[in-house]
């Protein structure tokens, strides 16, 4: 007979690594199951020039048609389209990256670390779109303080609603000249902004900082290569109580049991899952309200006169910092709802692609603005709606002969509009800067490519139209919790990280007091 | 060796084998060791061979190669970097879509020249090429040209840089001009 567990987790990275940390810590047996191996970063990752690789950094053509971010470097870190299809409507491509490792996304993620405000989770009372969260910042202002420093997470703090502070290693650090330039140009057309805040440390990742407390507790397992394919149901109580999972490696089929599941496998994973295993649906809103932030990369490019042909004085160039959200605040756009932001840096050289020439035509241009540029990228909020959502495809299996998603998504007006808008004042904001724009677009990456997907699990305190409540809990299923960016009601234009784990830290603490009081 | 290993190693073997017979003379172990055999990369003693395009093809896209980046007086060009070689070896592999637009494209280069010219790309000289490959001269847009050849002019010229830079002999004489060593990145090996 098997041991079964206080607490089974599906998954491993940001959100199944906090719920592991904190459960244990309160002396609650956990298992989590992940679906891909485990990375030994000795043994797995080398240094090699790129004239070493097979396809001279091209990589194998063909081999990650939806994955932009991928490079012959980092291949192997994201899951194979071949063994891990999806499908979406014709026309309408959906670019759903994923990483199937231990630690999960948070080995690849960019580490931008930005707290939602009361802008995001009371949304509806400000514009009358879509829902309000059930929680406000309020709630969730204790956990992200307590997250910030785990992570490690620096920053500098401005008093703006939009953007609360946070507890941050603070990043005082002198700006370069160009940047000064930028930011004044900024203030003179009254957007604010400020340092980059991102988690520090030459990793910051669940499997450095969320999992060995845990492991070290003596309360956690991990099974490594556990492609979960379904979550089981007691049929006498209506509980649920364990899941389904294959040896990746062998195929070989198991189920394990558990007292609590807790899905934290990625927003869209987890939601597949549910959907396979036909629960906490009772709403029918289970994998509706897809949405993500749309991303124009490199939305302006520039010049910076005075660092051409090399003779940039020390100091002018390099840097850079973030452009908080300042559409919709105290006043109404006429053509958009909601926000957007942007990164900014300079000091590195524009793309070749920019400038209408070859040989020795381009050589020379290339070595006149070598060091001199300046680029800007945009990432705005897209508003959830119904309709973009995801469904099992039953025609379609992975490797493993599990039924795949089809994953509909577009984009609307509101963020075409946008974009448009990001693109005019990013081109005002460096012309003001004295820069000299030699490119700028209002394309953004299509949906998924910001790796920012959220919804499809939403909570709120209707039962009839969410499907977890304010602690992370299905509503239909009490000893069942969705920790994950799946949970999200609505997303801003802050990268979601820092609150999934905010809102797992909570939900955990939810979880360990229901379990101890025998709630579930 | 460390010592630990080297005395299990002696204690597993049978005590004749591990003792020297009368008259031999005992050397240092190296069949007890784990050397890493050095071994070179193919481009390091090859010349690659081009398999994919037809002669005619290649010799365009040789020809585009020498005009899009030619060697500097310290740096080298497309041709010493083996970018036209690597390229027939990339679209030979690459999905149908991408190997048709550089066939369909190296041909027009070659019907162009021969319109114009009455003799391949190849032999044109880069005052009558210039004229031939001028959609490189348009202005940069986000979703590229809508014309199929401009396409593949554009799409080319960011293959044959990106091979020029990528390339060992590129790198090499960037490192003697400085001490950056140049397309260093980290590798990850397939995770099991």
């Amino acid at each position: 007979m098997k041991t079964e567990h206080d607490v089974l987790i599906i998954g491993s990275g940001a959100s199944g690594g906090m719920v592991a940390h904190e459960l244990t810590a309160k002396g609650i047996k956990c298992l989590m199951l992940d679906a891909g191996p485990a990375v030994d970063f000795e043994r797995h990752r080398t240094l090699k020039p790129v004239y070493e690789l097979p396809y001279r950094g091209f990589g194998r053509p063909g081999r990650f048609p939806h994955i932009t971010q991928a490079s012959e470097f980092n291949a192997n870190i994201w899951a194979d389209e071949a063994q891990n299809p999806y499908t979406y409507p014709e026309n309408n491509p959906y670019y759903w990256v994923r990483v199937r490792l231990v630690g999960g996304k948070t080995l690849m993620w960019g580490r931008a670390s930005w707290r939602l405000s009361d802008y995001e989770f009371r949304c509806k009372d400000h514009d009358g779109f879509g829902d309000n969260w059930p929680i406000r910042y309020r709630d969730l202002a204790p956990y992200y303080d307590r997250v910030e420093p785990m992570f490690r997470v620096a920053g500098r703090k401005e008093g703006l609603a939009q953007l609360p502070d946070g507890i941050f290693l603070e990043d005082n650090s002198r700006d370069s000249a160009s940047v000064e330039r930028f930011i004044a140009s900024a203030r003179r057309m009254g957007i604010p902004t400020t340092k980059q805040r991102r988690a520090t440390g030459e990793l910051a990742s669940s499997v450095n900082l969320l999992l060995p407390a845990a492991v070290a507790s003596g309360k956690l397992t991990i099974v490594s290569n556990a492609v979960v394919r379904e979550i089981t149901r007691d049929r006498n109580t209506g509980l649920v109580n364990g899941a389904y999972f294959i040896d990746r490696r062998s195929r070989q089929e198991y189920h394990v049991k558990a007292r609590v599941v807790v899905l934290g496998a990625s927003c869209l994973e987890s939601t597949r899952i549910l959907l396979n295993s036909g629960l906490a649906n009772s709403s029918g809103v289970l994998g509706h309200y897809l949405f993500d932030q749309m991303y124009v990369k490199n939305i302006v490019s520039c010049v910076v006169p005075e660092a051409k042909g090399g003779r940039a004085p020390r100091g002018l160039m390099g840097g850079g910092g973030y452009l908080v959200r300042f559409r919709n605040l105290a006043t109404r756009e006429k053509r958009f709802l909601r926000g957007y932001s942007y990164d900014f840096g300079g000091g590195g050289t524009p793309s070749y692609r920019y400038f209408p020439l070859y040989g020795e035509a381009l050589q020379r241009k290339m070595a006149e603005v070598s060091g001199a540029g300046f680029t800007m990228t945009a990432m705005g909020e897209v508003l959830p709606r119904f309709e973009n959502h995801v469904r099992i495809n039953k025609d379609v299996k992975d490797a493993w002969g599990i039924p795949v998603l089809h994953i509909q998504q577009k984009y609307t007006d509101n963020e075409f509009e946008m974009a448009r808008d990001a693109r005019h004042t990013a081109e005002e904001l460096c012309r003001g800067a004295g820069f000299e724009v030699i490119a700028s677009h209002d394309r953004m990456v299509p949906p998924g490519e910001s790796i920012h997907e959220l919804g499809t699990c939403r909570m709120g305190d209707n039962p009839k139209t969410s499907v977890l409540n304010r602690f992370n809990q299905s509503h239909d299923i009490r000893n069942l919790f969705v920790v994950d960016g799946s949970a999200f009601v609505s997303g801003g234009c802050q990268n979601p990280t820092l609150t999934i784990l905010a809102l797992a830290m909570r939900a955990s603490e939810y979880m360990a007091e229901q379990m101890r009081t025998e709630a579930i | 060796m460390k010592r630990r290993r080297a005395l299990q190693s002696i204690l597993s073997l049978p005590a004749a084998a591990a003792l020297p017979l009368p008259g031999q003379t005992q050397s240092a172990g190296p069949a007890e060791e784990h050397p890493k055999t050095p071994t070179t990369a193919p481009d390091v003693v090859a010349g690659a061979v081009a398999r994919f395009f037809a002669p005619e093809e290649f010799a365009a896209l040789r020809k585009l190669a020498e005009l899009i980046a030619p060697a500097g007086p310290n740096s080298p060009g497309a041709i010493e970097a083996g970018a036209p070689e690597f390229l027939d070896f990339l679209l030979g592999s690459s999905p149908p879509d991408r190997a048709t637009l550089y066939r369909e494209g190296l041909q027009r280069l070659n019907a162009e020249a021969r319109r114009r010219y009455q003799k391949p790309f190849a032999d044109t000289t880069p005052v009558e090429a210039g004229p031939i490959v001028a959609p490189l001269e348009e202005a940069w847009t986000y979703d590229g040209p809508a014309d199929r050849f401009a396409r593949f002019l554009q799409a080319a010229k960011d293959d044959i840089l990106g091979a020029t830079f990528n390339s060992r002999e590129y790198a090499e004489a960037m490192s003697r001009r400085s001490r950056r060593a140049g397309g260093l990145g980290t590798y990850w090996y397939p995770i099991e």
